[in-house]
């Protein structure tokens, strides 16, 4: 019985509508604080991961795939429900990872490898092979604002990508840059998918990429669990559903 | 707390590395930038030396001291609190990528400004010296320790009111507004470059006792004067009060920012 590092119980995401308020606005109008609304973006969803799986999300837009990824990163915490990593590390690829814009790449590179709980000895072993990834040169040490969104893009997908975690989870990039680094980045990706110890959810809505790289789909629609299960079984049905 | 006191020890790094990051990128970002460290805080001394000589008339002695321990608190103060306000939005990019404790965004920021802060008060000591030279000299004495003692409590205050306001400056569009005539307030009530209670004087002056006891900066700013220039006597229970009012509110605003940050990342 292989091991299981995700377990996603019972959850339920809502965003509440927060809006912001003003308070001269809030002065004026007679009904102070408008009765909050909820939207339910996940409807109690239950599945679990196990070691080096390679799970995909799929569904149609706002279904609440991104929703459950950043849940899971913890980003934001499920309003009811348990999701349990298992003491395992998470980080969450997604196109630029927060970046200081006056700060160099280098001192980015530091920082957003702190963020994702590396000390600073292991970014130091990791570093170079960083910046080499990134083909970013001398801009390396230049700030992060002089660059183009392309060298944005390969400096976020390097670092997430070199300072790995036991989870990765992918949200929709596969392969950034221009054709060469998009070749790179993408056997890259499939060289850290396929590693055994690592576990990764990704989701997309390229079928394709999905079909040649998961274990198993899970389909998610208006929030709540249409279907799970190996790839070949789900992916065709939920095709027959899109077209 | 437990939590709080974990998370810092997890996230020490970042908050150091991206103060030292920050603090490099402005020395890097134009010439001689670093030196604003040191006129900023003068400039503003030749402001109110003018405001207080040649309108006042009468400014408190050792005049140069004085201001630069009120604008050196002040300004620390001032500066954490309006750049709390937006800070998370201003960090949208890492908040909604990974999880961290959101006070970290807070104590990364006043970092930075403490260094300004003692910076600023390495001038202090320069006009110390200067008056020594050239006037009636300072007898500095063991009180200045408890300048120590009065630097906690200026920062566990600061971030407690920081954290508050972070927090509420995610859901209310126009805190910032409301912040800055109230600092604006805040400065005059605090007696950053005049001695409340030498200058609210005959029926005022109850008035500036008032304000030295309810005000903590005024009451801060009023006993590291007397810890460095000596003279009146120190507030030690006023001391004691704000110790525990400012730990209680932090531990507040902890457990406030623990229990809602999730839901910043939602609004922004």
């Amino acid at each position: 019985m292989a091991e299981t590092v995700i377990t996603v119980k019972d959850v339920k995401i809502r965003y509440r509508y927060l809006k912001k308020i003003s308070l001269v606005k809030s002065m004026f109008s007679l009904k102070k604080f408008a009765k909050t609304d909820y939207f339910e973006a996940i409807k109690g969803i239950s599945f679990e991961v196990e070691k080096g799986q390679i799970l995909g999300i799929v569904g149609k837009n706002g279904s609440g795939k991104s929703t459950l990824l950043r849940a899971i990163a913890g980003i934001f915490s499920a309003d009811e429900g348990v999701i349990d990593l298992h003491g395992n590390s998470v980080s969450l690829m997604s196109i630029g990872v927060g970046f200081k814009r006056p700060l160099t790449g280098r001192e980015n590179i530091y920082l957003s490898g702190m963020l994702l709980g590396f000390s600073k000895e292991k970014i130091d072993e990791r570093i170079d092979e960083i910046i080499e990834f990134s083909e970013l040169g001398k801009f390396i040490d230049r700030p992060v604002k002089t660059y183009s969104s392309g060298m944005h893009s390969k400096l976020a997908f390097s670092i997430s990508a070199i300072l790995e975690t036991e989870i990765m989870l992918i949200d929709e990039v596969l392969s950034v840059g221009d054709a060469k680094f998009k070749k790179k980045s993408f056997e890259k990706m499939k060289s850290l998918i396929k590693d055994k110890d690592r576990t990764v959810v990704i989701v997309s809505h390229s079928t394709e990429t999905l079909q040649k790289l998961c274990d198993n789909i899970l389909w998610i629609h208006d929030g709540e669990m249409k279907m799970m299960g190996p790839t070949a079984e789900v992916l065709p049905k939920y095709n027959e559903f899109m077209s | 707390m437990k939590r709080f006191f974990s998370d810092i020890k997890k996230f020490g790094n970042y908050i150091t590395y991206s103060a030292q990051s920050e603090l490099k990128a402005e020395v890097a970002g134009s010439f001689l930038s670093w030196l604003w460290w040191i006129l900023d805080p003068m400039l503003y001394m030749a402001v109110y030396s003018f405001i207080a000589i040649l309108i006042f008339n009468r400014p408190e002695p050792h005049f140069p001291v004085f201001v630069f321990v009120g604008l050196n608190v002040w300004q620390f103060f001032s500066k954490s609190l309006k750049s709390s306000v937006g800070i998370i939005s201003a960090n949208r990019g890492i908040v909604s990528k990974v999880y961290l404790p959101k006070h970290m965004f807070v104590l990364s920021k006043m970092c930075v400004l403490a260094f300004k802060m003692f910076v600023s008060f390495g001038l202090t000591a320069v006009f110390l010296i200067f008056d020594c030279l050239f006037g009636d000299p300072v007898q500095i004495t063991f009180r200045i320790l408890y300048l120590i003692p009065l630097f906690v409590l200026l920062f566990i205050g600061t971030f407690a009111v920081s954290l508050f306001i972070m927090h509420f400056g995610v859901f209310v569009e126009d805190l910032s507004n409301v912040i800055t005539v109230v600092l604006q307030l805040g400065f005059y009530v605090s007696g950053v470059f005049f001695s409340l209670e030498n200058r609210l004087t005959g029926d005022l002056a109850i008035l500036g006792k008032i304000l030295t006891n309810v005000n903590p900066l005024a009451f801060i700013m009023a006993d590291m004067r007397t810890a460095i220039l000596g003279g009146d006597s120190f507030h030690f229970v006023a001391f004691a009060v704000w110790f525990v009012i400012a730990s209680i509110a932090a531990i507040l605003g902890v457990r406030l920012v623990y229990n809602f940050e999730n839901s910043y990342v939602k609004v922004i």
